[in-house]
């Protein structure tokens, strides 16, 4: 093919303007840039949105990031990104970026001070709270969204440094379910698969999952099985996942735990049972069996909604398939009897000896970039690497690794994100310290966290940005540098710990969040506990040594520089006896757990574990008749929105106004048209939302996703008794027709 | 309790020394070595671009696995970040189509430029900045031939050329044809993680019979390109949506239900309508008293040159607009502005010898010339709009409604510089039009049903959907329109014949109006255009 090129008196082949769009030639292994992207360096870093964990190639200029591509060799995602991954850059440049501390001032306006007023400030308010109401009055609200060493900085400050009892994470919000299912049925809080294992299954169930949108590149490895696999995915939705599949199984709202049920029911009383293996590597199946005997296929037909057959052939296909993989996110996690449904889950597995082979697996598709991160070192439910507070043994050995003294570690467990909110509503705490995440908006029932603002004394905000909805009800907020600001690891849903870089700098006198823990200890007069805490790279070489012993064991990765010349490395992954990393051995690409069918419980065996369900909070009833879904929009927009709407692209890829998708009989019943406005309330608050006409939901249900700052004014608080994990996933809705009509003009 | 002292000098030495580290960028020194030894990653993504160039009457396509596509968009942002893009320019978009039966049905559509076998943006280009190339077939702008007058924003059924204010001209998806080159696979190919996008040879005369069969009989309701996509017949688009299941029949648009207004193009508005005034005062020339024939001249003169000098500040880059003769065997914009171009000396050369009162036979030949040209000017005017095949643009939309301006500006031009005697024949013409005029403007609005209102459904036919913009988004315009033409068109030239009256003023008044209305007819003309498009999302 020519390129013609001559400029001509006539016709303009080159110029400035043409000279934009030229592709040099390849530079890096990268693919052909324009020369005003041209790189001079390039280094590779992990994705900062989700828990998919993609390896992105920066492109630097003077060592700053100009754009980056999706990483080829990374084990993760092959080459791909999805648009969060391909845009994650932009949000750092936006014009709200928190630049300089803010503290309300006595006009009532957050207005910039300097990092020493904020720090002194900061010290003073939460030291008096606790003065006066106990050490346990100032309690954080943490994060999934940074990094590993900076979780436990926040973690270990928090308890050991200043003496907090109480600190949770979002975390609450999308993986607790998980956490809580395997370590009751593992022993460990260990997800067990390994990406390769969409690869290698040939029937792969999908429980609440929108694959498609919610982690695409998952999906890529969905499709790059060669088994041509039967997938069958479970969702009350026609999601894209569930067109794309082949059966879907269009299941009431919150019917999974029957469904569940009932098709261990079925397995059991077929035969179709791997009883060597629930021999030699559970416990509880005897009862498990006797418990299910009642979950015959017309009562779950009638619960579920899903015909007979549909529900014999999901339990004929486990069944049949020779590696049946099981995986489960949100639609699961936000349930009100979610921790069970997770089990029910593990159950299936356990039942057919689908766990511990290639392709197969109970698997919990985590959410954000550093959950599992937070689920090891975040200190709050947990404490560090995967330990018990209420034990002493493991408080001491905390205290020995850490040198400091055991008696600064509490012997009591953290409340739960719903119960520290309880505790501001009940005065026992004053002083709150949100880090990287937008409670205002996110949180279930929305309204009640705006009341709970003023029973606060002092709520400290710490953000990237200083408009976000919890930012700006803040006393002081201070400013963060963000991902890509700053150096650490993130843990993937398939435990790979992967380095993420520093490639551009944080504007004005933002921080980053391990620097903002670290002035937070030298202001509070606890440095010197943290006086080996220098850098995120120190603190990664203390982690290690928290690991040793446990499922997670890292210590056999040496540093930074070996997680990136392995392409991320997976735990466990031990050391030797002291703790020397051995390269020779180089961990393989893919690594799944339980091959041996030892688990990490006292006795080495899974667990049944099984509780009849029940009904939901709240139904549907005369007053409120649809039952509200919630969850993803699309695949440009990420959580609350303070980073994915601050890109053009990602933009111009998601619906601007808030929606609502309603089935056509539905909307043909109650008058609502295209596009016109619907009025949706709950108990709890109402919205107006632009009405979606379409067939992908089910009558009677109405979704609406979960981006939009009004959405979380209609959920309802309630929760899993277990995970304590609020359920997004249902609660009772009224839908009205919004008239603004104007009538037809006077010809 | 206060830190003590000591500690805040300290604080403030550890906070310098943090905002110091936190300035320093240092993933260059310790980890771009390592890099920058990788091997190029060029052999992935073969398997989707051809392995041959195409042959004589192929080109290069397209092919989208629509049970493939998920609707994950990454091939929106990989094609901005690998083709360095504007932040917030995208040369592919992705839609849905929604099912409504009750079979629950959605299926995710990416879309880019289609390549067409006949280009309409190459066509209508009036500065050849469009190029089809021989070889390959793709469809490429040269950026720096580009006048930027948008008009193969206009002429393309896909909304692919962007404008950039910024630039001044506008740009489009390329088929990655660098990339093509070196035998690599283009953005949005190697980023689509389920492989749904892939690169293909067709073979042009196939894309022709199945989009115009010769056999009229196997032209059927359903869009064989894409259901809910613009007639693929207009420009013969060579991507390919291909599915293993078959798509259900009665899918709806994500965004069928938008009802949205577009750009005014004020100065389109201005050049449109001030060239009519001019062309129609022209043409009345040879009507008028020998007295009046000076005035008229002259206002029409300064109405045909604002028009023409309004025009130019549509263009991005007038400086380069001398090349618009180039299209002329293709693009009706380029003929329209070589007409006019040739209108305008003769029109000043007209003006001059009714003002200097040239020997009567060269000035009568004039009077014609001119006439005639600016008619013609007119008529491809109104061809430009016409041939984008757009259905609220065709035949009595634009033409009819540009020759009707012409007639009723020219009509109103000369009443309102008549002396009341020679005015008659001119009010009276002026109504007659007007009146013609309006009764098609509102045969036009009622085609959306009077009992419509904002939260009835759109309608689905084009007319209908204008009709409902027109009536329900810029109503206050609409009434405006109707209201100052029929006091300028109708009442007042009625009322300029009574005796009374102060016919100089009411002239005036009356053609003002009449301005007034034409102005904002053709910014309705404009801002209510409703046409297909490809499937979008909900905005």
């Amino acid at each position: 093919m020519s390129v013609v090129t001559e400029k001509t008196l006539l016709r303009e082949w080159t110029g400035p303007l043409t000279e934009e769009l030229v592709l040099q030639p390849r530079t890096f292994g990268l693919d052909r840039l324009p020369a005003r992207l041209q790189p001079d360096a390039t280094t590779t870093t992990v994705c900062g949105f989700c828990s998919t964990g993609c390896g992105l190639n920066v492109h630097l200029r003077e060592g700053q990031a100009i754009n980056l591509s999706a990483n080829a060799s990374y084990p993760v995602n092959l080459g791909m990104a999805c648009p969060k991954g391909w845009e994650a850059l932009t949000p750092l440049r936006a014009s709200d970026r928190a630049t300089t501390p803010l503290l309300r001032d006595a006009a009532g306006k957050l207005s910039p001070v300097d990092w020493d007023t904020a720090m002194q400030v900061f010290s003073l308010r939460f030291k008096a709270i606790q003065d006066k109401c106990g050490a346990d009055a100032v309690a954080w609200l943490g994060t999934g969204q940074i990094c590993t060493e900076e979780l436990a900085f926040l973690g270990a400050l928090g308890k050991f440094g200043m003496g907090m009892v109480h600190g949770d994470g979002n975390t609450r919000q999308c993986m607790a379910t998980a956490v809580t299912a395997y370590k009751q049925s593992f022993g460990f809080d260990a997800p067990p698969y390994t990406y390769a294992d969409f690869e290698q299954s040939d029937v792969i169930v999908l429980l609440g999952s929108n694959l498609c949108i919610a982690h695409p590149i998952l999906w890529q490895r969905v499709l790059r099985n060669r088994n041509h696999p039967q997938i069958i995915v479970i969702d009350p939705r026609k999601t894209e996942t569930a067109m794309a599949a082949s059966q879907h199984l269009a299941i009431k709202p919150k019917s999974d735990l029957a469904l569940l049920y009932g098709v261990a029911h079925l397995l059991i009383s077929n035969g179709w049972v791997k009883s060597e293996y629930v021999a030699a590597h559970t416990s509880g199946f005897t009862e498990f069996q006797e418990f299910v005997r009642t979950f015959t296929l017309d009562a779950v037909s009638a619960q579920t909604g899903l015909t007979e057959g549909e529900i014999f052939h999901l339990a004929q296909a486990i069944h049949r398939g020779k590696a049946v993989s099981f995986w489960w996110t949100m639609g699961v996690n936000q349930g009100h009897e979610a921790t069970r449904t997770a089990q029910a889950i593990i159950n299936l597995a356990l039942l057919t000896g689908n766990i511990g082979r290639p392709g197969t697996g109970a698997n919990s598709v985590t959410g954000q970039c550093n959950a599992m991160g937070s689920r090891l070192f975040s200190n709050t439910s947990g404490l560090l690497g995967g330990r018990d507070f209420l034990k002493a043994e493991h408080r001491e050995t905390v205290a020995r690794i850490l040198g400091i003294p055991a008696n600064r570690i509490p012997t009591q467990n953290s409340f739960a994100y719903d119960q520290i909110l309880q505790a501001i509503a009940e005065d026992r705490i004053k002083g709150l310290w949100i880090i990287a995440t937008n409670t205002a908006h996110s949180w279930v029932n929305q309204a009640s966290f705006r009341d709970l603002r003023r029973k606060l004394d002092f709520l400290v905000v710490q953000d990237m940005f200083h408009t976000t909805e919890t930012a700006q009800m803040a006393d002081l907020v201070l400013p963060a540098a963000g991902w890509g600001e700053k150096e650490g690891t993130f843990i993937n849903s398939e435990r790979r710990i992967g380095v993420t870089r520093k490639v551009a700098r944080a504007p004005g006198a933002a921080l980053s969040d391990f620097n903002i823990f670290k002035l937070a200890a030298h202001y509070w007069g606890c440095a010197d506990l943290f006086a080996a805490w220098t850098s995120p790279e120190a603190v990664f070489q203390i982690l290690k040594r928290l690991s040793v012993g446990q499922p997670c064991d890292f210590s056999g990765i040496r540093d930074y520089h070996h997680l990136d010349a392995a392409g991320g490395i997976q735990w466990p992954w031990p050391g030797g006896e002291n703790m020397e990393a051995d390269e020779t051995i180089a961990p393989a690409r893919e690594r799944r757990l339980f091959a041996d069918g030892k688990f990490f419980t006292a006795d080495g065996k899974a667990k049944f574990i099984f509780e009849s369900p029940r009904a939901l909070p709240e139904p549907a009833d005369e007053a409120y008749p649809f039952t509200l879904l919630t969850g993803r929009g699309t695949s440009a927009q990420w959580h609350t929105g303070t980073r994915t709407e601050k890109s053009d692209v990602l933009r111009k890829l998601r619906p601007a106004v808030i929606y609502a998708e309603i089935n056509p009989s539905d909307a043909r019943r109650l008058g609502i048209t295209p596009d016109s406005n619907v009025s949706v309330s709950s108990r709890r608050g109402a919205l107006v939302a632009q009405a979606l006409i379409t067939s992908t939901i089910q009558p009677g249900q109405v979704f609406i996703p979960m981006h939009y700052a009004q959405t979380n004014q209609l959920t309802l608080g309630s929760f899993d008794p277990y995970s304590r994990q609020p359920a997004y996933k249902a609660c009772a809705v009224r839908l009205e027709r919004v008239r603004r009509t104007r009538k037809v003009i006077d010809e | 309790m206060m830190p003590p002292t000591a500690s805040n000098s300290e604080g403030r030495t550890l906070i310098d020394a943090l905002l110091e580290e936190q300035r320093a960028l240092t993933a260059v020194e310790r980890f771009a070595q390592w890099h920058d030894t990788q091997p190029h990653t060029s052999s992935m993504h073969r398997a989707l671009i051809p392995l041959s160039a195409p042959k004589a009457g192929e080109q290069y396509a397209f092919e989208v696995d629509l049970d493939r596509c998920s609707g994950c968009k990454s091939c929106v942002t990989a094609c901005h970040a690998l083709n360095g893009l504007d932040d917030h320019e995208t040369w592919r978009s992705v839609g849905v189509l929604h099912g409504r039966s009750r079979n629950s049905f959605q299926q995710t559509i990416t879309t880019a430029c289609h390549h067409c076998v006949e280009p309409g943006c190459v066509d209508g280009c009036p500065v050849l900045a469009y190029d089809k190339d021989p070889l390959t077939g793709i469809v490429r702008h040269l950026d720096d031939q580009c006048i930027g007058c948008q008009y193969c924003i206009f002429m393309c059924p896909y909304e692919v050329p962007t404008y950039s204010a910024a630039r001044g001209i506008v740009r489009k998806c390329d088929l990655c044809h660098q990339r093509l080159a070196h035998g690599e696979a283009p953005a949005c190919v190697q980023a689509c993680p389920s492989e749904a996008i892939r690169i293909s040879v067709v073979n042009q005369e196939t894309v022709r019979a199945e989009y115009r069969p010769s056999a009229p009989a196997t032209v059927t309701a359903t869009n064989s390109f894409l259901p809910n996509a613009p007639q693929p017949a207009i420009t013969l688009p060579t991507t390919r949506y291909v599915s293993a299941k078959p798509l259900a029949v009665d899918l709806v648009a994500g965004d069928s239900h938008e009802a949205r207004l577009q750009p005014a193009h004020t100065p389109l508005v201005w050049m449109l309508v001030l060239t009519q005034l001019g062309v129609g005062a022209f043409s009345l020339l040879p009507a008028a008293a020998p007295e009046t024939q000076t005035k008229l001249s002259a206002v029409a003169l300064v109405a045909l040159l604002l028009g023409l000098t309004g025009s130019a500040l549509h263009l991005g880059h007038p400086q380069k607009a001398w090349r618009a003769f180039l299209g002329l065997r293709r693009s009706w914009l380029s003929r329209e502005i070589v007409v006019f171009s040739m209108a305008a000396p003769v029109a000043i050369l007209t003006t001059l010898a009714v003002i200097l009162d040239w020997p009567l036979g060269f000035a009568r030949g004039l009077i014609w010339l001119n006439a005639t040209l600016g008619l013609v000017g007119v008529l491809c005017s109104g061809m430009v709009y016409h041939v984008t095949k757009r259905e609220c643009w065709r035949g009595e939309h634009s033409i009819g409604r540009f020759f009707g301006a012409t007639a009723l500006l020219g009509f109103a031009a000369a009443w309102g510089i008549s002396s009341r005697e020679g005015a008659l024949a001119f009010a009276i013409g002026l109504a007659l039009v007007t009146i013609i005029k309006q009764a098609r403007e509102l045969a036009f609005l009622r085609r959306c049903p009077d009992d419509a209102d904002l939260d009835a459904e759109l309608p689905t036919n084009i007319l209908a959907r204008s009709a409902f913009l027109m009536r329900f988004r810029v109503g206050v315009m609409v009434r405006t329109r109707l209201a100052s033409g029929f006091l300028g068109g109708i009442a007042l030239p009625l009322v300029s014949l009574l005796p009374i009256s102060n016919h100089q003023l009411i002239a005036i008044l009356g053609f003002s109006l009449c301005l007034v209305g034409e102005f904002i007819e053709r910014a309705l003309f404009f801002r209510a255009a409703v046409f297909p498009k490809m499937p979008g999302v909900s905005t």
